[in-house]
């Protein structure tokens, strides 16, 4: 076997041992040992140079990406996250169309990335990366998991969303799904506070799944300083009744008419 | 240099393809000569009018026609010829139809044109892709292709936008798309050099339909973002870049700019390109639904297009009602339809969308209405319908889409009353909105009266040549005196 790749194998031998170990620090030194061993190699994107181990590297070197992917979710980097899956990607658009078997935690890997994309509110890269997934993969439990979960969030039923906790396909995915239940949390206050006159403070407990009645006191004070507590309730600033309403738009009406005349007068 | 001129007796029943192939090649003669005096005066427009008869003609287009045109404009036995006659197909000699008449009144090409030489590429590339030749039309257009990239003419810059469509679509008909991808953005480079501003729309837009061909939305809006734009020099360009701009916004969740793109594309589109108009209001239609607001049902009973719409009428339908069952079993029903027309991920999102009609309806009819009604009327199917309904319509309040308040002791909706809407500013607003449309419109069309480039100096001194001639003949006749030159 080739010199460089069987150092590249052992190299990977001890990365996946200290990641068994849950050893941190050595994981990553390794992790960045190996890259830069990977650029050895030519039949690697973007090169794709067609070399007689060009399999045999490309599956190591997938392997190796999909390691750092899952070790960037267990020491909760998401820039990392990001990085190594999209070096991951090619592996599986291109490569996989021609010559590698395909990867056992593929979907795996591109569920969890949906549910970051979902996690950081970015809506319009989530549906882009649907687009480009077969219909095959959206029946896979894990996609669907992602799938159904950003319908949940849009719709608005947030208690879906976070019983979905529980029915997680794989135990990664549980990193994202604690900072989901946070973002949740915001989404039910902003919608309480528009929907509700009033709660009472169980009730809003319950609503925004504190376990006791001084974290919800504790977050009130923190991040809805407008909302009051009263007598046991929370009342929500209703929106203040804009007396405004019998004013004319002066200056807007004016603009407007301005250029109706302007335009008007160009018409030759 | 003469023809040898084989006429044969031709038997009666062949006697309409006599008087139709004379008549085709008469046509294609005509359009060289056409293509000849625009080369010659550098006029563009008169090949883009060239190549407007062309396609005119492009259905009497037959082998022996074109074996015919190929041995008049390009000298036969010359490297061009040879290459472009080894596509088609060998007729036996003998049954090669020209007209005699013609053929002895012809003057012969001395050397062929670039222009010529092109066009004879184009010409026999339509052949073939029309008879379904397709392997045959993509080795035809790989080598129109390379031959184009020593020119650098303006004048062959419209045969070569049409060229490198009919390339593209040769390799989209065996399925071959990625493989050009490289080459068009070659060419895109090159025609971005050389300011050839026709070779760059159409070599986008192509570019454009290879990324969303397969679904590669993130990258054709990074092409597209980057790429340098300008005002638009054919209108079905134009319309092709606002339908792949109109689904690129779709997929980014940018519903308003598509819906615009879109509609307009769907609008400019020639009434001759159905299928490209059912293509764009399908999806228009499905922004729109998208969007909250329900299409007429005009526009589904348009031209033509009353079966292609068929399933987006039901569709649309079920999200008027409000009904989830019936969405979803609309959807189930004509799930091949949605695939094969890849909106099936835009369908998915609807179900959002039904929803909150259903809400608006219930929260327009009822002042006071329990939640669990609410649930039960919106037919959620889930674990427990009440507390989903409680957050959904939480949801849809402070978005806007309802007018509502949540009572949670008692468990109920109470909807607010609806003030007086001529009262406020909302009228005035909405009509400002639609002016503005309308003097912008006026404003476009001004702008889009099109004059000839340089006519103001071609023009004069032609217009002033011709006079000063006219004048120097009337001169001559009448008055026997010497002319003197105008200016």
């Amino acid at each position: 076997m080739d010199p460089k790749l069987a150092e590249v194998s052992q190299l990977f031998e001890r990365f996946k041992a200290a990641c068994a170990r849950e050893d941190v620090d050595t994981c990553c030194n390794v992790l960045s040992k190996l890259k830069v061993l990977l650029t050895g190699f030519s039949s690697l994107p973007p090169l794709f140079e067609d070399t007689p181990n060009a399999i045999h590297e490309l599956t190591l070197a997938r392997d190796i990406y999909e390691h750092a992917v899952l070790l960037s979710v267990k020491i909760g980097d998401q820039d990392a996250f990001e990085r190594d899956f999209f070096q991951l990607k090619p592996y599986y658009t291109d490569a996989s169309s021609s010559r590698l078997p395909p990867s056992s935690q593929e979907y795996m890997i591109l569920g969890l990335n949906l549910l970051r994309l979902l996690v950081q509110n970015r809506i319009a890269e989530f549906h882009t990366e649907l687009e480009l997934l077969s219909s095959t993969a959206l029946e896979n439990p894990c996609i669907k998991h992602a799938v159904e979960l950003e319908q949940s969030f849009m719709e608005g039923a947030y208690n879906r969303v976070l019983s979905a906790k529980q029915t997680v396909p794989c135990k990664t995915y549980d990193y994202f799904m604690d900072l989901l239940a946070k973002t949740v949390r915001d989404e039910i206050a902003g919608c309480s506070e528009k929907a509700y006159g009033y709660l009472s403070v169980s009730d809003a407990r319950q609503m925004l799944l504190f376990s006791s009645d001084n974290e919800l006191l504790q977050y009130i004070k923190e991040e809805q300083p407008e909302w009051e507590i009263k007598t046991g309730q929370v009342i929500f600033q209703k929106a203040k009744e804009s007396a405004s309403c019998k004013e004319i738009p002066s200056l807007q009406l004016i603009n407007q008419t301005l250029s109706y005349a302007r335009e008007l007068e160009r018409i030759v | 240099m003469t023809q040898d001129v084989e006429m044969k007796e031709v038997p009666a029943p062949s006697n309409s393809t006599a008087s139709s192939s004379p008549s085709t090649f008469h046509h294609l003669k005509e359009i060289a000569s056409l293509i000849e005096t625009g080369a010659y005066a550098r006029e563009v427009r008169r090949i883009v009018r060239a190549v407007r008869l062309t396609m005119a003609l492009r259905r009497k287009l037959k082998a022996q026609v074109l074996s015919a045109f190929l041995n008049f404009a390009l000298t036969p036995g010359s490297e061009p010829h040879n290459r472009l006659a080894s596509y088609l197909p060998k007729e036996d000699e003998h049954e090669m139809e020209v007209d005699t008449a013609t053929s002895v009144t012809q003057t012969p090409v001395k050397h062929p044109l670039p222009e010529l030489e092109i066009y004879c590429y184009l010409l026999v590339l339509i052949y073939l892709i029309d008879q379904k030749k397709y392997n045959e039309a993509k080795a035809c257009s790989s080598a129109s292709v390379a031959r184009l990239k020593n020119l650098n003419r303006r004048t062959v810059d419209v045969l070569a936008s049409r060229l490198y469509f009919y390339y593209s679509l040769s390799y989209e008909l065996t399925g071959d798309l990625a493989e050009i991808r490289g080459n068009l953005l070659a060419l895109h480079r090159i025609a971005t050099l050389r300011h050839d501003e026709l070779g760059q729309e159409t070599l986008l837009n192509l570019l454009l339909r290879n990324y969303l061909h397969y679904n590669l939305y993130d990258q054709a809006e990074k092409l597209r973002s980057k790429a340098p734009r300008f005002e638009a020099h054919s209108n079905q360009q134009f319309c092709r870049y606002l339908f792949y701009l109109g689904k690129i916004r779709t997929i980014q969740l940018e519903y308003t700019d598509a819906k615009e793109s879109l509609l307009q594309a769907a609008r400019k589109a020639p009434v001759a390109a159905l299928g490209f108009r059912v293509q764009c209001n399908k999806w228009a239609i499905i922004v729109r639904l998208l969007l909250g607001e329900i299409p007429e049902r005009t526009v589904f009973m348009q031209k033509g297009m009353e079966n292609a719409l068929r399933p987006y009428f039901e569709l649309t339908n079920a999200v008027r009602i409000g009904d989830l069952e019936l969405f979803k079993s609309v959807a189930e029903k004509f799930s091949t339809t949605f695939s094969s027309d890849r909106t099936h991920n835009l369908i998915v999102r609807l179900r959002h969308n039904v929803i909150r009609t259903g809400l608006r309806n219930i929260s327009i009819s009822y002042s006071r209405i329990s939640l669990a009604d609410v649930a039960k009327k919106l037919r959620l199917d889930s674990a427990n319908p009440v507390t989903d309904a409680e957050s959904i319509v939480a949801k849809a309040i402070r978005d806007g889409a309802i007018d509502a308040t949540l009572d949670r002791a008692n468990g109920w909706m109470v909807s607010k009353e609806t003030g007086d809407i001529y009262s406020t500013n909302e009228p005035q607003i909405a009509f400002n909105s639609r002016i503005a449309f309308c003097l912008n419109m006026h404003n476009e069309a001004v702008r889009a009266l099109r004059f000839p480039p340089n006519s103001h100096k071609e023009k004069e001194s032609a217009e002033k040549r011709r006079e000063r001639q006219q004048q120097e003949q009337e001169l001559a006749k009448h008055i026997a005196e010497e002319d003197d030159d105008e200016f």
